[in-house]
């Protein structure tokens, strides 16, 4: 399958599944969903600074919290439109991030990822703590829902489309992001950054950019997120959440676009389809991750190519390194 | 107040230093950072549970008993995690460490129930030093992790055997031309990070409740010892531990008991600022 005939194909599936899924679904698997969307647009985020730049972050789910609740804090007690609350939630996620980067990018490879986990922490607790601002334990009720005038994206499906909107436009601004120059000197860093910034790339500003760009994806999530739950309390984002990101993230595929679709999908669903499993149903989640780890290191994406070559040519098969970041081909996304 | 403080603080601290020991363990033989490190002190605790409280065992025997338990369960989770990945890149391990700390964690909850469990203390009581009173559990505590943390070092430093497990740490290849067997060495690895870990579980038990949750926040500080003390190095773990539990007790005495969390991980910010490669350094560099 070529990559027009890839694209076009799952373009086509997309809007059928657009035009299908309000109509069909009841409310609750159209809030699962919406949900499993705007995880995607974090596990994107990751994409960026972990796919593309190499960079390992458990901070995303932090900072999905920092836009929810810049959005509930600017809506419930500001009263600011939304259109302007969610902007804010871009802007200042991604501000934040980028604040934090220049400290933390201070640290290289596996130590800026431990860091990371720190700054998931210490948001949390100020998520849980502060009280006058966040709500504390109680979080954060009644925050209306998205409107642009008069329009108010108050039911389920509007959300949908709302969300599915972000969503179409922040795959597309990704992948425009993976063929540009920036996107190229990202990659450049996560195969060697000791190389790029011989090539001239310079490495700490541009592991900043992404890592702010991430940031704003979270935030924008985040956002969504507050508009569509209404409410928002500190336990959702935890570091947990975070390590579940990046095991989506893992488990599609982290060198390709497709790969955060079908992860954040697979992972996001699968629960819903085995509910009759109650309380085994975190225990196969586990289970499962790992064994698919263990028979895909590459991932599905990764794995499902190297089926596909190993069925086109055998022998081409056998050059390829097993397991060695950035081995994969780049003939999808 | 003070002295009661600091013992207290020792004894949590000791606990983070043992399960970050485990980390370095697994860090140094296999270069991998296990995600369910902190799982590893929650199936001690409820290992202890089953023992001393269900089954009405001397202390004496569960803390045998236990030790022996988890450092099968160690082998087990060094052939299920760690060894099929081997030769593929660090991240697909540490998401199959992830997979396996929530398996750990449910399976937990669906065999001893989501209730917190208690556990008594291995020896009730106070001790009264002039106008200090400090729990049993507490020296009790210090006492048996010092003990176990000697006992690590004298196995890494002047055994055979501890020779086998870091020549195999610094070159799996090259141990493996001079014929030792990688499989038992990493194996053995494993089982000896459990082990210390789910003792730390055991010794923690009394003074906390039981939960399926115990581990992730204690495995977390557990890690923000190792990076303060320096990754790769066991020294480093111990000490590292203990400044997590000082802070740990002390903010939460003096500072607030809600922000305590935060505020270890902030010191670990810092601490990566000011000098990322720990208090000890990493014994092996970056190679270019």
């Amino acid at each position: 399958m070529s990559k027009k005939a890839f694209w076009l194909v799952a373009g086509l599936l997309a809007a059928v599944a657009a035009a299908v899924i309000p109509s069909v679904a009841s409310n609750y698997m159209l809030r699962v969903v919406n949900m499993t969307m705007i995880t995607y647009i974090c596990v994107l985020s990751l994409f960026i600074v972990f796919g593309m730049a190499g960079q390992i972050s458990f901070a995303q789910s932090g900072f999905w919290g920092v836009g929810a609740y810049i959005t509930a804090i600017l809506t419930t007690k500001l009263h600011v439109s939304p259109l302007a609350a969610l902007g804010a939630s871009a802007v200042g996620t991604a501000f934040l991030a980028a604040l934090l980067g220049l400290a933390l990018f201070r640290l290289r490879g596996h130590y800026f990822g431990f860091s990371t986990i720190g700054v998931v922490m210490i948001l949390n607790g100020i998520f849980q703590n502060w009280k006058p601002v966040t709500g504390g334990a109680d979080g954060i009720a009644n925050i209306p829902s998205f409107g642009i005038g008069t329009f108010e994206f108050g039911t389920e499906t509007s959300n949908f489309y709302l969300i599915l909107a972000v969503v179409i436009i922040i795959s597309i601004v990704t992948w425009i992001l993976r063929h540009s120059p920036l996107g190229r000197s990202f990659m450049a860093i996560r195969d060697n950054e000791i190389a790029a910034n011989c090539m001239g790339v310079n490495s700490y500003l541009t592991k900043n950019i992404a890592f702010a760009l991430a940031g704003m994806y979270c935030g924008i999530a985040g956002s969504l997120f507050a508009f569509l739950a209404n409410y928002i309390s500190a336990t959702t984002f935890t570091f947990t959440q975070s390590a579940l990101y990046l095991v989506m993230l893992m488990l599609g595929g982290y060198n390709s676009l497709p790969g955060p679709i079908i992860g954040t999908t697979l992972l996001m669903l699968l629960p819903e389809w085995v509910r009759f499993l109650q309380e085994y149903i975190l225990l196969i989640y586990g289970l499962g991750v790992m064994v698919l780890m263990v028979v895909m290191p590459d991932g599905l994406v990764g794995g499902g190519k190297k089926l596909y070559e190993y069925i086109q040519n055998r022998r081409r098969r056998n050059g390829w390194p097993n397991g060695v970041a950035g081995s994969a081909s780049n003939d999808l996304g | 107040m003070v002295w009661q403080l600091i013992i207290a603080g020792l004894a949590m601290g000791i606990v983070y230093g043992l399960v970050a020991m485990g980390f370095v363990l697994i860090w140094r033989a296999v270069g991998v950072v296990n995600f369910a490190q902190g799982e590893f002190l929650m199936l001690g605790g409820f290992v202890a549970f089953t023992l001393i409280e269900m089954a009405g065992l001397p202390v004496g025997l569960s803390l045998g008993l236990c030790a022996l338990i988890m450092g099968l369960a160690g082998v087990v989770f060094h052939f299920v995690t760690y060894w099929p990945l081997r030769k593929s890149w660090d991240i697909t391990v540490i998401i199959s460490t992830i997979g396996a700390s929530i398996a750990l964690k449910e399976t937990a909850t669906l065999v001893w129930g989501p209730a917190p469990l208690g556990v008594k203390p291995i020896v009730p009581g106070i001790a009264k030093f002039g106008s200090v009173f400090i729990d049993w559990q507490f020296i009790l505590t210090i006492g048996i992790a010092a003990l176990l943390m000697a006992a690590v070092f004298f196995l890494l430093e002047k055994t055979y055997l501890g020779h086998i497990l870091q020549a195999t740490a610094q070159d799996q290849y090259a141990a493996s031309l001079i014929g030792i067997p990688v499989v038992l060495a990493t194996g053995l690895t494993f089982a000896i990070s459990a082990l210390i870990t789910g003792v730390g579980g055991l010794l923690l038990a009394p003074i906390f409740f039981v939960t399926s949750t115990m581990g992730s926040v204690t495995g977390l500080k557990a890690f923000a010892a190792v990076i303060i003390g320096g990754f790769g190095s066991v020294e480093g773990a111990i000490i590292g531990g203990i400044l997590v539990g000082m802070v740990d007790t002390f903010s939460g005495a003096y500072i607030s008991t809600t922000y305590r969390d935060a505020i270890v991980f902030l010191c670990l910010i810092l601490a990566l600022i000011v000098r990322p490669q720990g208090i000890f350094g990493e014994k092996i560099s970056e190679k270019v």
